[in-house]
């Protein structure tokens, strides 16, 4: 935290202090109390297609609100980094950086209904509209200062790291035009096949001659080992129990959707790292365990268990779950909530920098499109799946060339069903409403034929 | 000067006569010396325009840009056959796709080798980039059989580097050249395919004004982008009263690497692609490219910035605001197209040039 130094730095500290520490924090605290009372005492109903979201969930809205709610009040009292969503933010963390993740915000954007305004807004100063619709969401809320959460922190520090995508290094070079603060570049080569030791190099040279003396330089301390180590266990820890969490789905009937999954990946993406996130993600396991033992399911009538591929479709991710549900079919699995979890073994606290190196050249989205092949083929067998929905993203093409392929090799090799279906993650310009209707239930019906 | 420049074919067949190997080269950046040491040869494909994409369409989707999916149908309708390994550098999220599509599922093709090139110039990225060279070096040596010697090296760097020359000296000369710009533009992309033999003789073959040109009432346009396909693009420019005076194209002066002293050749291949002119598919810095590209229309006389782009180009895209806000604040013009990968242009396209270059008169 910076020290208040000017009688304006006590003005800045003591709103923090009020707004967020005490006033807000606490309000916040109040309500998830009241939301997990509601929660706890949700119960199905006869005509109920979903079962009442995981209690946890007032636990995680309370987590994010409080961080968005800290960012109002972040500038001035801590220094604040604008971070792609696969980057190493553990060295972050431990020099008290607050994060704020662009893509996140943008998603939020997405269910709040807000994204399209602000797409258009990017749109309106010449931003194509063929450009990832995070990323429009992002520049138009830079532009207009339009945002569900009240307002965004201007950052002390953009971090890039490519290994989701090169949209970001185009968008990243946009913030930083417009924001003027430094800006670093962690180039992640894409592996097309096994990870090469130049490449491992290259990744960790960046975090000690690019990321580390540049967020030294930015938070104006030296990166303490323990406190690095420390957050390194906790980031372990909270993917390690994110994973599990995933994996309680192999049950049949599974205790969540890949929708609620979307949303409680919020804390492991935006506050990694942290002891309320490593306990967060263990109440959510004990949850799920006690359903599992129970035998709840989160479709009433679970009949078909299918998988999701690529970004969900924030803006119609509750109708979509109710439409699935309604005909017995939950989205058990997901290659995109998985992305945060697999990586945990590869986690060493121990050497935190240099096992980051691997970790952070290894999410799904920087590996070819054989090994999503392969995750989605581990999948369908791990999960007992009957079928696949690939959300055909129309903005997003890292994560969605190569998809055809995957879904005639799907339908080929596994047997199983494969729907490709035509949308965008964040525009809902781009969706429409009856032609993807109609293309789910014809995919329900293939998952009928196969079933009989 | 050569009145028909050879075709791809032609060169592929001298090529072939020389005993190399043909790789087919995607875009954008390589480090063709290696090539030469290692007795192959690039002949790269930038699409191309004639090719309809039905093949292509089969592995990739509607909103993905042309080039890579008219390259994967030609590759995979005829260029497969004619060659011995496809290159395909790492330089956007669509070329990412189309090596990894390439090499997991379009089968049976010859052997697909990758490159991933660094997207800064820092003191990492120059190591890693020697390595990642040599590593594609191993690779090569696979297919042609051939691991480069000393003497290799010497002749592959003094070939390439003269070709590399030789395409600086025409921009250089550019404004003596007694050639339009549709001429100046086949004999800079016929650096694609031809031996370096051949292109450094047809780039010196170039015939230059006897006094001084006579094109003093031109609108100059400064152009960037990818590529400037189809090439009616220059005769359409011509007949408006436009000439192109400067470029900033992929397929152009974004390539023109300048030399460098360092011996090693694995070093020395390096040192020159992270001294390429400012590119977002190597992740130039925006701003750093909007001033340079500022600096560059007032040293060429052009009067405005025309930027052409291939359609679902987010490299391009993205830089598209910012350039203009710099360029227009620098007093110059700015024009943004964007056209579909093919062989003739709209007219709504050549309206809204024509319309730009008469603003600029
Ligand atoms: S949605 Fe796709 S293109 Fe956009 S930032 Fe994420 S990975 Fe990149
Ligand atoms: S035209 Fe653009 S998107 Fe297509 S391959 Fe080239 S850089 Fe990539």
């Amino acid at each position: 935290m910076n020290l208040p130094t000017t009688l304006s730095d006590l003005r800045v500290h003591g709103e923090h202090l009020l707004q967020f520490q005490v006033l807000g924090s606490t309000a916040l605290r109040v309500q998830r109390l009241r939301n997990e009372r509601k929660l706890g005492a949700l119960r199905m109903g006869p005509d109920d297609v979903l079962a009442p979201p995981p209690r946890a969930l007032a636990r995680m809205q309370e987590l994010m609100s409080r961080h968005y709610l800290e960012g109002r009040y972040a500038n001035g009292v801590r220094k604040v980094a604008w971070v792609t969503s696969g980057a190493p933010w553990e060295p972050l963390e431990a020099l008290g950086f607050f994060p704020v993740y662009p893509e996140n915000h943008a998603a939020l954007c997405g269910v709040r209904r807000r994204a399209e305004a602000n797409c258009e807004e990017a749109e309106a100063h010449g931003y194509s509209r063929d450009l990832c619709s995070y990323a429009r969401t992002d520049i138009g809320t830079v532009l207009s200062g339009e945002t569900p959460v009240g307002r965004l922190p201007r950052p002390d520090l953009l971090v890039c790291c490519n290994n989701i995508c090169q949209t970001v290094l185009y968008w990243y070079e946009v913030l930083a035009h417009h924001f003027d603060c430094p800006l670093v570049v962690i180039d992640t080569p894409f592996l097309y096949g096994e990870a090469q030791e130049h490449q491992v190099a290259y990744v960790r040279r960046q975090f000690d001659e690019e990321l580390v003396p540049t967020a030294e330089r930015v938070a104006g301390r030296t990166l303490d080992e323990r406190e690095l180590v420390r957050v390194m266990l906790e980031a372990r820890d909270a993917s390690q129990l994110w994973r599990e969490v995933l994996d309680r789905s192999r049950h049949r009937p599974a205790p969540m959707t890949a929708f609620d999954g979307f949303l409680l990946m919020g804390p492991i993406v935006n506050l990694r790292g942290r002891r309320a996130t490593t306990e967060f993600y263990r109440d959510l396991l004990a949850e799920l365990d006690a359903r599992v033992e129970r035998g709840v399911g989160a479709v009433a009538h679970e009949r078909y268990r299918v998988a999701w591929d690529n970004l969900p479709i924030w803006y119609r991710l509750s109708k979509l779950s109710k439409l699935l549900a309604g005909r017995g079919v939950n989205v058990v699995a997901s290659t995109y909530t998985y992305a945060w979890g697999e990586l945990a073994p590869l986690m060493d606290p121990t050497d935190p920098l240099g096992s980051g190196a691997r970790v952070y050249l290894h999410p799904i989205l920087n590996r070819s499109t054989g090994h999503k092949l392969e995750a989605m083929r581990t999948m369908v067998e791990g999960f007992s799946l009957d079928g696949v929905i690939l959300h055909s993203d129309r903005s997003c093409k890292p994560y969605s060339l190569g998809q055809i392929d995957q879904r005639d090799q799907i339908v080929d090799t596994l047997g199983v069903p494969a729907l490709l279906l035509e949308a965008d993650h964040n525009d809902p310009r781009a969706w429409s409403e009856e032609q993807s209707v109609n293309r789910i239930e014809a995919f329900i019906e293939m998952l009928e034929t196969a079933a009989s | 000067m050569h009145d028909t420049i050879p075709s791809r074919s032609g060169a592929l067949a001298v090529a072939r006569e020389q005993g190399r190997a043909i790789v087919a080269v995607l875009p954008y950046h390589y480090p063709r010396a290696l090539l030469r040491a290692h007795r192959c040869h690039p002949i790269e494909v930038w699409g191309p325009p004639f090719e309809p994409g039905d093949l292509g369409a089969l592995h990739f989707q509607a909103y993905t840009c042309g080039i890579v999916v008219k390259a994967t149908s030609f590759l995979v309708r005829e260029g497969f056959d004619r060659v011995d390994a496809v290159l395909v550098p790492h330089g956007c999220d669509a070329l990412q796709g189309m090596g990894s599509v390439l090499g997991d599922f379009v089968a049976p093709t010859p052997p697909v080798l990758t490159f991933y090139p660094p997207r800064r110039a820092r003191p990492a990225d120059r190591a890693y980039l020697v390595e990642e060279i040599r590593a594609l070096g191993r690779r090569l040596a696979e297919v042609s059989g051939h691991t480069p010697d000393e003497a290799d090296w010497a002749e592959a760097l003094a070939a390439e580097e003269a070709a590399d020359a030789a395409l600086a000296d025409l921009y250089h000369r550019r404004g003596r050249l007694d050639v339009d710009d549709r001429r100046f533009y086949e004999v800079v992309r016929a650096r694609e395919y031809l031996t370096a033999e051949d292109f450094t003789a047809l780039a010196a073959s170039l015939p230059e004004h006897d006094g001084a040109p006579d094109a003093d009432g031109d609108v100059g346009l400064l152009l960037s982008g990818i590529v400037a396909e189809p090439l009616d693009l220059f005769d359409r420019l011509r007949a408006m009263g436009a000439r192109v005076v400067a470029d900033d194209l992929a397929t152009g002066w974004r390539r023109v690497y300048p030399p460098s002293t360092l011996a090693d050749p694995y070093e020395r291949l390096a040192d020159r692609l992270l001294a390429a002119p400012p590119d977002p598919t190597l992740g130039a810095p925006l701003d750093a490219r909007a001033g340079l590209l500022v600096e560059r229309l007032r040293a060429s006389g052009a009067r405005g910035l025309l930027i052409y782009d291939v359609t679902f180009c987010e490299p391009e895209l993205f830089a598209v605001p910012v350039l203009r806000e710099r360029v227009t604040a620098a007093g110059f013009g700015v024009l943004h197209v964007e056209h579909e990968l093919g062989t003739t242009l709209p007219n709504q396209t050549l309206t809204r040039i024509e319309a730009f270059v008469e603003t600029l008169r």
